[in-house]
This record gives structure tokens, C-alpha cells and sequence, in this order.
């Protein structure tokens, strides 16, 4: 119990004063999973839509390969980057291994399925007059699928949080091939298990602290964007 | 004609569920469907609007793809505001905003919705909903306008209105489904009744050419392939 209490005191400290490491790896968290987090929606959200609205060979097994995905461990992942990222692996030359891109690449494969599974049930769920009824008004493809989307807003909206949330919080991708180098790729994740790992428990508490209240504002700012959609 | 239906058989799991011998439809005219709950009246107004891919016979449309446009029994409203469903259909066909808003504010007007335009859809009566979704389609000016039970749950002023618009688009044909006669109105004496079941002969061949087709047999049409039904059902 004096272990969380320490760890409060010392996450207040930390942001209170504006601690230079702490914020700048909270800044990196979020911009590699925010950015994972983009490139998933604007590849997950059509693959989602186009798995819910048209049946073609080999989409039953698509479907059920992502929502398998959706359970990917972040050690696997990040030993599969780090495979293709390594200097013998098929991207090697791009010199990538230990650096934030990397890390967003194996967030985005960590994302991509939640976005898509979650996506495809949600438009699939759809009533089934949206697209009739967009078809006999005339709408072509563009439109019909914007449409669903809209439609199908908080279904989807919550895959979104959902992979967010995944992203923010994942470590293995992080520590594999970002290599928790501090001010490259040392994220809030990666400082707790750093701190924890030196026996700075009260640190480390702070860290997980601070990720946690950045997730929690994320949500509620999410979740008012999605009230004030409503009206 | 814009509508010839002849020996024309809809399936849905092996089962027929909706048939019609013949049916000629001439651009213009005005046709009440009547005919009983299950009887099939929705599916045929769905096969003639291509929403039914499963049929056999012949199924014949003479008019373009966004020239039709068909509303369902308890129609569906997207989210948003009444006046950007009306917008909806003239967004699909490009119109800009500055030309479109005038055209759907004066269909509401005149379906006496108008004061409605900026209300969320989500907190109109059930009356309302019929009537935006009417506004919806009016504003599009289709050639031919498949309505089915659209004067259901509407008051003896909103359903005149109903009426005195689609009397006003003189170039549409309009097929109306209802289970009951339409209100007592003059302009209801415009609809010709067609009982479904029964058969109308084409005007001024009595009789002959509903003979004639059956005795040439069930024309196989290729949306029946089941390839077809399966894959690419939707969109």
C-alpha cells in the first residue's frame, strides 16, 4: 500500500514539475500509437467495409484470420519485426531496427486487425435497408460506404478506441525492436519496466500512472467527440 | 411500356414468394397494387426496383438506374438531420450545396415538413419519418416511383398532400402497394387497382398477350446463376 502511495506522490512530482524524460516519452507514446493508430483506420476501415458488403472467395477465412489477429501477442509481433527489421531480415537495408518507425509498423499490426474485425462486424450489423436504400437513391460506391461507416459510427468508433488502447499500452513491440533507448525510442511502457527493472518501484509506479491518465484523457476526449456527434 | 413482367416467379429459399402472370406498366399511368398481408406486393415492387436477384421469368424495366427510386414500407433515415437525408440522393448525383439546399427545403415545404429541416431524425414521429423519406425521393424527380404503404400511419391531411404531389409529377410512373384502397380523395380515382394474382391483359391486346406468354414458357433469367446471388449480393 505505501508502494502505490509512494508511486502517486512521485507520479504527481513527475508531471507537476514537467519532468523532460517522462514528457518526452509520453509525447513519443502518443504520437507512434496516434500514427499506428491513423494508418490502421485508413487501411482497416475499408478492408472492414469491403469484408461486411461483399462475399468473394477466401472472405470467411480472411475474417476469421483477423479476428485470430486480434489476440497477437506483442512479444510475437515484435519478434516477427525484428526479423524482417534485422540487418539479415528482407527490410535490413532500410536501417529501420531501433528506431520509433519500426515500432509504428508493429503497432499498426497490432491495430489493424481490431480495426478491421471490429469494423466488419459493425457495418455487417447494419440494418439492411442503409444500403438499399442508398442504392435505389442513387449513391455510388464512395458515398454507400461512407455511409456505413457513418451508420455503423459507434461500432466502429470503438475499434478505434480499442486498437488505441492496445497501442498505447503495448511493450513487447517496443522493447524488441525500439530497444528502449532514451529520447529515440524509449516509450512510457518501456520506462516502467526499466524503472521497475532497477528496483525504482516508485518510479516505475509513476510511469504506468501517467500512461494510464493519458489513455483514460484520450477516452473521455473520444467519448465526448462521439456525444456531440450524436445531436 | 416502362414495366412488362410475364410469368415471373420470385424465390427466396426455394420457395416462391411472389408471382405475377403478367403485368404492363405504361410511363405515366398511376397503379394501386392491392392485395393481402404475405401476399408478395413488397417483393414485386422490389423485384421492379432490382432490390430481388432471384427470379425467373421476365422482368423487363425500361428506365435508368437512378430514374427509380423505391421506399420501403417502414423506411430508414439516416443519421443526421431531415434536411441532409433530403440531401442525400442529390449529393449522389453532384449537385453543390448552394443548388441542392433550395430543391429539398421546397419538397419539405410542400409535404408541410419544412419547419422540420434542421431536426435530428432521431426525434421525429413515425408519420414524420414517411414523409422525409417521401422528400427524400420526391426531390430527385424519379421517372418511376415504387411506394409501398406509403399513406400507412399518416393523418387525412398528410396523406392528401401525399397525394396532391405525386398527382403534380406528371411524368412519373407510380406504383403504389396497399393493402387497402387509397382514402377517399378525387385524386385517388387517378390509380388504376391491380389485384396481385390476378393478370392485366397489355391496353389493347385483351387478354391475348398473357396467353401468348405462357404458352412460350419460363424465360430463364442469368441473375437466377448462383454464382451471381452469392457473390456480389450487395455493395
Amino acid at each position: 500500500m505505501q508502494l502505490l502511495w509512494d508511486g502517486l506522490q512521485e507520479a504527481w512530482h513527475l508531471v507537476s514539475t514537467g519532468d523532460a524524460l517522462v514528457m518526452a516519452a509520453a509525447g513519443r507514446t502518443l504520437g507512434i500509437s496516434v500514427l499506428a493508430v491513423v494508418l490502421a483506420g485508413s487501411i482497416g476501415l475499408p478492408l472492414g467495409t469491403l469484408l461486411a458488403r461483399r462475399s468473394f472467395p477466401g472472405q470467411a477465412l480472411l475474417v476469421t484470420l483477423c479476428r485470430a489477429g486480434m489476440a497477437l501477442p506483442t512479444v510475437f509481433i515484435g519478434v516477427v519485426c525484428y526479423s524482417i527489421f534485422s540487418r539479415r531480415g528482407v527490410f535490413g537495408p532500410l536501417n529501420l531496427l531501433y528506431t520509433p518507425w519500426v515500432i509504428v509498423i508493429g503497432e499498426l499490426m497490432l491495430a489493424l486487425p481490431i480495426v478491421v474485425s471490429l469494423t466488419h462486424g459493425a457495418i455487417q450489423a447494419l440494418d439492411y435497408r442503409v444500403s438499399e436504400t442508398a442504392k435505389t437513391l442513387g449513391a455510388g460506391l464512395l458515398l454507400r460506404w461512407r455511409l456505413y461507416v457513418s451508420e455503423a459510427r459507434i461500432g466502429v468508433s470503438l475499434g478505434i478506441l480499442t486498437a488505441f488502447a492496445r497501442c498505447v499500452t503495448e511493450l513487447g513491440i517496443a522493447m524488441m525492436v525500439g530497444g528502449n533507448i532514451a529520447g529515440r525510442t524509449r516509450t512510457l511502457a518501456t520506462a516502467t519496466a526499466l524503472e521497475t527493472g532497477k528496483g525504482e518501484f516508485g518510479r516505475g509506479l509513476a510511469m504506468g500512472l501517467i500512461l494510464l491518465l493519458m489513455a483514460l484523457v484520450v477516452m473521455l476526449v473520444m467519448a465526448r467527440f462521439a456525444r456531440q456527434e450524436e445531436t | 411500356m416502362i414495366i412488362d413482367l410475364q410469368n415471373l416467379r420470385v424465390w427466396k429459399n426455394g420457395q416462391v414468394i411472389c408471382s405475377v402472370d403478367a403485368l404492363a406498366v405504361q410511363p405515366g399511368e398511376r397503379l394501386l397494387i392491392l392485395g393481402g398481408n404475405g401476399s408478395g406486393k413488397t417483393t414485386l415492387l422490389r423485384l421492379i426496383a432490382g432490390l430481388e436477384t432471384e427470379y425467373t421469368g421476365r422482368r423487363a424495366v425500361q428506365v435508368d438506374p437512378g430514374q427509380c427510386v423505391y421506399i420501403h414500407q417502414r423506411p430508414y433515415l439516416f443519421r443526421g438531420s431531415v434536411l441532409s437525408n433530403v440531401l442525400f440522393g442529390l449529393r449522389a448525383r453532384r449537385f453543390t450545396k448552394p443548388a441542392a439546399e433550395p430543391l429539398a427545403l421546397n419538397v419539405l415545404e410542400q409535404l408541410g415538413i419544412g419547419q422540420l429541416a434542421q431536426r435530428s431524425v432521431s426525434r421525429l414521429s413515425g408519420g414524420e419519418i414517411r414523409r422525409v423519406a417521401l422528400a427524400r425521393a420526391l426531390v430527385l424527380q424519379p421517372r418511376l416511383f415504387l411506394l409501398d404503404e406509403p399513406l400507412a400511419e399518416m393523418d387525412a391531411d398528410g396523406a392528401a398532400a401525399v397525394l396532391q404531389l405525386l398527382a403534380d409529377m406528371r411524368q412519373a410512373t407510380i406504383l403504389i402497394a396497399s393493402p387497402t384502397d387509397l382514402p377517399a380523395h378525387p385524386l385517388a380515382d387517378d390509380y388504376r387497382s391491380w389485384e396481385l394474382g390476378g393478370s392485366i391483359p397489355i391496353a389493347g391486346q385483351s387478354g391475348e398477350a398473357a396467353n401468348d406468354s405462357r404458352s412460350s414458357g419460363v424465360i430463364q433469367n442469368p441473375n437466377t446463376d448462383k454464382r451471381r446471388t452469392k457473390y456480389g449480393r450487395d455493395s
